[in-house]
């Protein structure tokens, strides 16, 4: 692998496009070609980039370009990223261009964030197939600094060690070797967690839906953002784009709960999209005085309401056990709760440590993995933290069994568990109380 | 006057924002305090034991928290951490910025005297409870407020960009290469804070390049000459040290640990006007600040030659430069050519904040001063991770108060 002096960013006009190649020009203190369809767009995107990294110094780093000039600046890159839709034979399509013009040592990467690596390599004739890889950030990567890095049979091991060394040591990436599989590793676990509670929402209708779930999963669960809202800033049609994905793709344990529950198909119909279209499972509603309020969308009445200050017991001791400092206070609270909502919250935090430690060990990540990506990919207590956290009270081997005998009857927790590697992360900093 | 050692301790992550999480002052204690007992190798029976007797006591620095949390008696919050902290006595101790080091010379001096054979130190600061402007206006309460604060946006900032253009017209330096050294300073001590774990700063973007463009949108002036890239920030934390005696070491049958070899306190006029008036028959533009270096050397018969790392207060670039010959890296006014030669940098002979400093760490006012000591303990121990400084023996630090009126060093060093 050459040393990475001149990057070419393909789409760097879209979000993550902008925005990795911020990362490549700071950090990277790289030459980046930013390439859109428009040269005056992508011209006024130069400062959006730098506004996300916080540099005005990276502006001489930036050099917009358009489609006209792809074959200079591909020939003149050490490594090409491509950042456009999430559209397969526009994949392939720009794979194929690419491939025309990337130099021998140079490096080709995607960042798709679940289309097959493998296919799009076999885009490039086979001695340039050796340097492609998935390279998938998470956003915004300023501050999520997860990376998956997905390589194919077709890698060379050597530019895999070259360019994971580069992502961590000089991009201060927390890169994470996946396999090929679909949506990877953090977005099959988020997501399977996200569309269950959106499952669970459709179930729980009558006790409120959206904003229920919401209220159980919440940040004092460990997590910055609620659920269902993550979705919504998502965008309802990626968020569709990455469960079907998993739907169709993947057949675990977990199979059943990746289907996309039919009000959310009703929405995505009215192109209510989310945060992106002002309304989704969330409407944002903006008044003349500049304040705004959220409404959420009433699955029974199937129309918007105003949000609910759901208070459940359980919940506010645990939010004050968290504002106090007494962790264990608060899980032991949750523990021993019988509330239909304490044991949904429960069921559901020990849902995700098993699927975690499962999709891990299924898609052949190292012990750790799922730490790592789901604590800098969505900022969520990490399941090995998790594990350990509720450990101090209470045998999480004996509670997962007693609690969710369906799921111990599909997979072997004994095995899931054993000899589980401590966790690098603390788990206090990810439950907030949410008390001013 | 007995030995102090130095057990072990712990920090908070400096990149916490504890208002965020909805954690209040006694969360942040129970987590450093359990965290630093831990490292230390202490219990709570340990702390009832030598309650018994009277031998233990708590020393917390704080700068305001009356203002930021409206909570005065800081010292009682300890026995809101454990029952174990029942009729320990425990004060608050302040000095603005140098408010840990005022604790950490007070619980020296008990267990020197032989009053304890234990102390637990905490210095700490929640600053993320106001906004950035009402922030602003109580780190004026560090200056004479009357006159250098009140009424005036960010005054310290402005207090040291005075200091900046004080240094240019107090010596022969030409203004570009002063104000590159400067930017060299900023980008040394961000760099150095990528290798710390629980740098607030660890994951932000920093280089030379952009620190040495001021005036641009994203750093933008703050007062005088010096940018946002010259200054620290304000951020929520805690860090914790604990000290012990000789006779407690061996009870608890604890190998070596390191000692404090020596201390300096001074106390400059308040008013920056003053201290500058207070510097003419000086080489030392900080007069004061130099003296408190001299009398830890004094004290432990050590010279700069036997250091081997220094952490300084670096509020703002303009602070750590004047520090380079106050520590005696170089004469007065020659400090430009320890940051261009590299002495200074992580890998250099004098490495300067190898932590990442007040710059890369972050700066909660009344933690500092602790975790700069702690920083010392690590590195003298080998327990500083990834910001190691390699065969690190003696260690000193320098943690000043206001705009450097007061001072205070401690040196720590292995026990030989």
């Amino acid at each position: 692998m050459n040393a990475i002096h001149t990057v070419t960013v393909i789409g760097a006009t879209g979000t993550m496009g902008a925005n990795v190649a911020g990362i490549f020009a700071a950090f990277g203190d790289a030459k980046v070609y930013c390439i859109g369809r428009d040269m005056e767009k992508v011209k006024r995107t130069i400062p959006r980039i730098i506004k996300s990294v916080k540099a005005d110094s990276i502006r001489e780093n930036l050099i917009p370009a358009d489609f006209s000039m792809i074959e200079q600046c591909i020939s003149e890159s050490d490594l090409v990223f491509e950042s456009l839709i999430e559209d397969i034979s526009v994949k392939t399509d720009i794979a194929q261009i690419i491939a025309k013009y990337l130099t021998m040592n140079a490096i080709a990467c995607t960042g798709s964030s679940g289309l097959s690596i493998k296919r799009i390599a076999e885009c490039y004739p086979e001695e340039k197939r050796r340097h492609f890889f998935g390279v998938h950030m998470f956003n915004p990567p300023y501050n999520m600094s997860l990376c998956e890095l997905i390589s194919t049979d077709y890698s060379d091991e050597q530019t895999k060690k070259e360019l994971k060394s580069y992502l961590h040591g000089k991009l201060f990436r927390t890169v994470v070797d996946v396999n090929d599989s679909p949506a990877f590793l953090a977005n099959r676990i988020g997501f399977q967690f996200i569309n269950e509670a959106l499952l669970f929402a459709d179930r729980y209708k009558d006790n409120g839906g959206i904003d229920y779930i919401d209220a159980i999963l919440g940040p004092f669960t460990g997590r910055s953002m609620a659920p269902l809202l993550t979705s919504d800033f998502v965008g309802l049609d990626v968020y569709q784009a990455i469960v079907d994905n998993l739907y169709k793709n993947t057949n675990d344990y977990a199979h059943e709960t990746f289907v996309l529950p039919e009000f959310v198909q009703n929405l995505i119909k009215n192109n209510w999209l989310g945060r992106k279209t002002g309304r989704g499972l969330y409407q944002t509603i903006k008044h003349g005085n500049d304040k705004t309020s959220i409404m959420v969308y009433d699955i029974a009445k199937a129309r918007y309401r105003n949000t609910i200050p759901y208070i459940f017991p359980f919940a506010e001791r645990m939010k004050k056990c968290f504002r106090n400092g007494d962790y264990q206070e608060a899980f032991c609270e949750l523990i021993n709760n019988h509330s239909l909502e304490a044991d949904l919250c429960l069921s559901f935090l020990l849902k995700y440590i098993i699927y975690s430690l499962y999709a891990e060990k299924e898609i052949g990540c190292f012990s750790g993995a799922a730490d790592d990506v789901m604590a800098t990919g969505f900022n969520w207590c990490p399941p090995y933290a998790l594990f350990y956290a509720l450990s101090e009270t209470v045998d999480v081997s004996l509670l997962i069994k007693e609690r969710l005998p369906e799921i111990s009857a599909k997979t072997d927790i004994t095995n899931l568990l054993a000899n589980l590697k401590r966790s690098n992360y603390d788990y206090r900093p990810f439950f907030k109380s949410g008390i001013q | 006057m007995r030995k102090v050692y130095v057990l072990g301790g712990a920090q908070t992550d400096f990149e916490r924002n504890w208002t965020k999480e909805g954690k209040n002052l006694v969360a942040l204690l129970k987590e450093v305090v359990s965290d630093g007992l831990s490292d230390a190798g202490i219990t709570w029976e340990d702390i009832v034991e030598q309650n018994r007797n009277n031998k233990v006591g708590c020393f917390v620095g704080n700068f305001v928290a009356e203002k930021y949390i409206e909570q005065g008696h800081l010292g009682a919050f300890l026995t809101e951490v454990d029952t174990a902290f029942y009729g320990v006595p425990s004060a608050r101790y302040e000095a603005a910025c140098a408010s840990g080091s005022v604790a950490i010379d007070a619980a020296q001096a008990k267990i020197q005297t032989g009053e304890y054979d234990l102390a637990i130190v905490v210095g700490w600061e929640l600053m993320k409870t106001v906004s950035s402007q009402q922030g602003g206006n109580y780190l004026g309460l560090a200056a004479y407020y009357e006159k250098e604060g009140k009424g005036i946006d960010l005054p310290f900032p402005k207090l040291f960009g005075r200091l900046a253009d004080e240094t240019l017209n107090k010596y022969d330096i030409d203004e570009n290469t002063y104000f590159d050294t400067l930017a060299m300073i900023a980008d040394i001590n961000y760099q150095n804070a990528k290798r710390n774990p629980l740098a607030q700063t660890r994951k932000w973007f920093m280089s030379f390049n952009q620190a040495r463009h001021r005036g641009t949108e994203t750093n933008p002036y703050v007062g005088g000459k010096l940018a946002v890239s010259d200054c620290s920030q304000v951020t929520d934390g805690a860090a914790i040290v604990i000290l012990a005696s000789e006779d407690f070491l061996n009870a608890k049958g604890l190998l070596s640990r390191p000692i404090i070899k020596g201390y300096g306190h001074r106390t400059a006029p308040l008013l920056f006007d003053k201290k500058m008036d207070d510097n003419k028959k000086s080489e030392y533009i900080l007069p004061w600040t130099r003296q408190t270096v001299v009398d830890a050397y004094r004290r432990s018969g050590l010279s700069v030659k036997d250091i081997d790392l220094f952490e300084t207060h670096d509020c703002f670039t303009s602070s750590e430069y004047v520090a380079i010959s106050c520590f005696g890296i170089t004469s007065p006014g020659k400090e430009y050519e320890a940051i261009n030669s590299g002495m200074i940098s992580f890998n250099g002979k004098k490495p300067i904040n190898p932590s990442g400093g007040l710059i890369g760490c972050g700066h909660p006012v009344g933690a500092s001063g602790v975790r700069m000591f702690l920083d010392l303990y690590k590195q003298v121990t080998g327990k500083a991770g990834g910001y190691q400084v390699p065969g690190a023996r003696n260690a000193m630090m320098l943690n000043i108060g206001g705009s450097a009126t007061t001072n205070y060093t401690f040196i720590v060093g292995t026990d030989e």
